[in-house]
């Protein structure tokens, strides 16, 4: 957990590469848009990326953040982190317990934030494509 | 077809009173409102006036309760595709960001 080695593809735009940090449900989400096809696993017939994603999909601990920080810093630039979900975003149900952490932005520059708790597989990769065209 | 969909506010419906505040689990709803003196009828009553209504979608788990207990059904179910923002209080949306969509 937290450092997973397996990369995504955007299938409608698969110059952007997509790694998940697979924290909690949220995951579960971006599984299903690789199942749906609006994912692609990573493979050698792609183009070189444009850019990379990592999604931050579930809640971080304060156990967890050294992690989820050591696989953003895996990446190499260009790079977005997307915080996926309610608590990614601001510790969503759990932004009261002692454990979780409300925001990731203190450890990585966070430059996207998707609402939903899980957001639905066909919003996660809208909103990836959204965010990226704006960034 | 969209299955999980976001929650909507008809403006004119809400009585600002405050029970969708107090019941959501996330604390992710906020409502400024005032009271006016109406002396309509037989003797002058005070009413609710909502100025503001918040919902932070960056921590509304959309469980539905709000719009559960909304004694005037004021606050719905609405069609809302992927809602994204490049920062954090951009989740956060006014009343005129929760008007209703896709409404049958």
């Amino acid at each position: 957990m937290g450092s997973s080695s397996v990369a995504y593809r955007v299938s409608s735009d698969p110059e952007i590469r997509v790694h998940v940090s697979e924290l909690a449900c949220c995951a579960l989400e971006v599984g299903s848009a690789v199942t749906r096809g609006l994912l692609e696993p990573d493979a050698a017939h792609h183009e070189p990326s444009r850019i990379d994603v990592m999604l931050i999909s579930g809640t971080v601990t304060h156990l967890l953040a050294p992690l989820v920080t050591a696989q953003w810093q895996a990446l190499s630039e260009p790079k977005l982190a997307f915080a996926v979900g309610a608590c990614a975003s601001s510790g969503g149900p759990y932004w009261d317990a002692p454990t979780v952490l409300n925001a990731m932005t203190e450890f990585i520059p966070v430059s996207g934030f998707i609402a939903g708790c899980p957001p639905s597989p066909e919003s996660i990769v809208e909103s990836i494509r959204l965010l990226v065209t704006q960034s | 077809m969209s299955v999980r969909r976001s929650i909507g506010l008809l403006e004119n419906d809400c009585t600002a009173c405050l029970i969708c505040v107090r019941e959501c689990p996330s604390q992710c709803m906020e409502i400024d409102r005032h009271t006016e003196q109406v002396s309509q009828g037989r003797r002058p009553k005070t009413v609710h006036i909502l100025d503001a209504f918040n919902i932070d979608f960056a921590l509304c788990m959309f469980c539905g309760l709000c719009i559960d207990v909304c004694p005037t059904d004021a606050l719905q179910w609405s069609d809302l595709g992927g809602l994204a923002a490049h920062q954090r209080e951009g989740l956060i949306s006014d009343s005129a960001d929760l008007v209703l969509r896709g409404r049958d």
